[in-house]
């Protein structure tokens, strides 16, 4: 199904994210970074003065920040991982509901123009925005939802939206 | 458009970060910053650290990062071959076969690079008085003589193991080099056979 989006939130959503995952990505590289550099120089602190104070502190410092990185790592791997995750399941999630959807608007004998009108309007988009997209008058587009309202058996958006939400809440509590 | 899109597949940002970082420090210790000049073994450092990270992400990574998703299988790798000369096409989720030979390639070549280069400079040199961006990048001094690298060197038969090294290093740059050559002919066929997906999944963004 190839429908126009109301895309605002949801692009944002998903930069917000991506871009959770490279600012803790990025403090990873920089933490191994540092602790390459610490490390090297606690190498040559040991080979000069062998074991000291000063050395052992130093070696802390580094198993520290290498403990560090690899926490990090475990971390951004947690965040792929659950991004890749919840994108499939959104995936699925909308196949399912488009599934759904049909079946619904197939059950009330919605015409091919009312189906179309009727998903655009569950989308969110305003009868002038519907009409826009479709090319037609907005008297059209809202004697098609009045006719999607009888035929669904509710009085306006609300009852249309509910038809669906009632379910997904109920088996949400099962 | 967004909601006919399948599962997103780009790499991690561990893996886009890793790459272009190794890209940039390449690209400045081959032609910006002078051989063996303080910013070059720093650089290096900085490549060292981005390679330990990603092969440590190749064990512990996300799933498309890690080395069990793209073995080293040169079978497998001779079976895209045919592929590509037959025109057949098939996706990958990581590496294909042979980009996962290059990819080992590189990194192989890469840690001769800074296994020798390390052999070489020691632990990156202390940067003590304020000294100039020309003196930082200016070339360091060649290993002949002086013993000025006895400060950072282990002493001794140095002279003869340094020489080696050097020898070693720039082998495997000149291969390093051969191999970036090939890497990128290599996206660019798989670009012209899947499509921009190649390139776009290493980009910030990706998509």
């Amino acid at each position: 199904m190839s429908t126009p989006l109301k895309p605002r939130q949801r692009a944002a959503g998903r930069t917000l994210g991506d871009r959770r995952v490279t600012l803790v990505a990025g403090v990873v590289v920089v933490q191994a970074v540092a602790a390459i550099f610490f490390l090297a120089d606690a190498v040559v602190d040991i080979a000069e003065d062998g074991w000291g104070w000063h050395v052992i502190s130093e070696a802390a410092i580094a198993f520290a920040l290498l403990a560090g990185v690899v926490a990090g790592a475990y971390h951004t791997r947690y965040m792929v991982e659950r991004a890749r995750r919840d994108a499939e399941a959104l995936t699925i999630a909308r196949g399912a509901l488009a599934e759904q959807l049909q079946a619904r608007f197939e059950e009330w004998k919605l015409t091919a123009a009312e189906s179309d009108v009727a998903l655009l309007s569950l989308k969110g988009f305003e009868t002038a925005e519907i009409s826009r997209l479709r090319n037609v008058a907005e008297g059209t587009v809202r004697a098609q939802l009045t006719s999607i309202y009888a035929k669904s058996g509710v009085s306006s958006r609300h009852g249309l939206l509910s038809q669906f939400f009632d379910d997904l809440i109920e088996l949400g509590d099962a | 458009m967004e909601n006919t899109a399948k599962p997103v597949r780009k790499w991690d940002p561990i893996v886009k970060l890793t790459h272009w970082g190794v890209a940039l420090v390449i690209v400045s210790n081959a032609l910006i910053v002078g051989e063996g000049s303080i910013a070059h073994i720093y650089a290096g450092y900085f490549l060292a650290a981005l390679i330990a990270l990603r092969l440590l992400w190749g064990l512990i990574g996300s799933a498309n990062a890690r080395f069990s998703a793209f073995p080293p299988n040169p079978v497998a790798a001779l079976g895209h071959a045919r592929d590509i000369v037959a025109g057949r096409k098939e996706a990958h989720a990581s590496h294909n076969p042979l980009g996962a030979l290059m990819a080992y390639a590189l990194w192989a070549c890469l840690l001769v690079v800074i296994g020798s280069g390390i052999a070489m400079a020691g632990a990156p040199p202390a940067i003590t008085t304020p000294v100039s961006v020309s003196q930082l990048v200016s070339e360091g001094e060649e290993e002949e003589g002086e013993g000025e690298h006895d400060e950072y060197g282990e002493g001794g038969e140095e002279g003869e193991g340094e020489e080696i090294f050097e020898e070693v290093h720039e082998i495997a740059v000149n291969l390093l080099y051969i191999l970036i050559f090939l890497h990128i002919g290599g996206v660019a066929l798989e670009t012209a056979r899947s499509g921009r997906r190649t390139v776009t999944a290493m980009l910030p963004g990706g998509r």
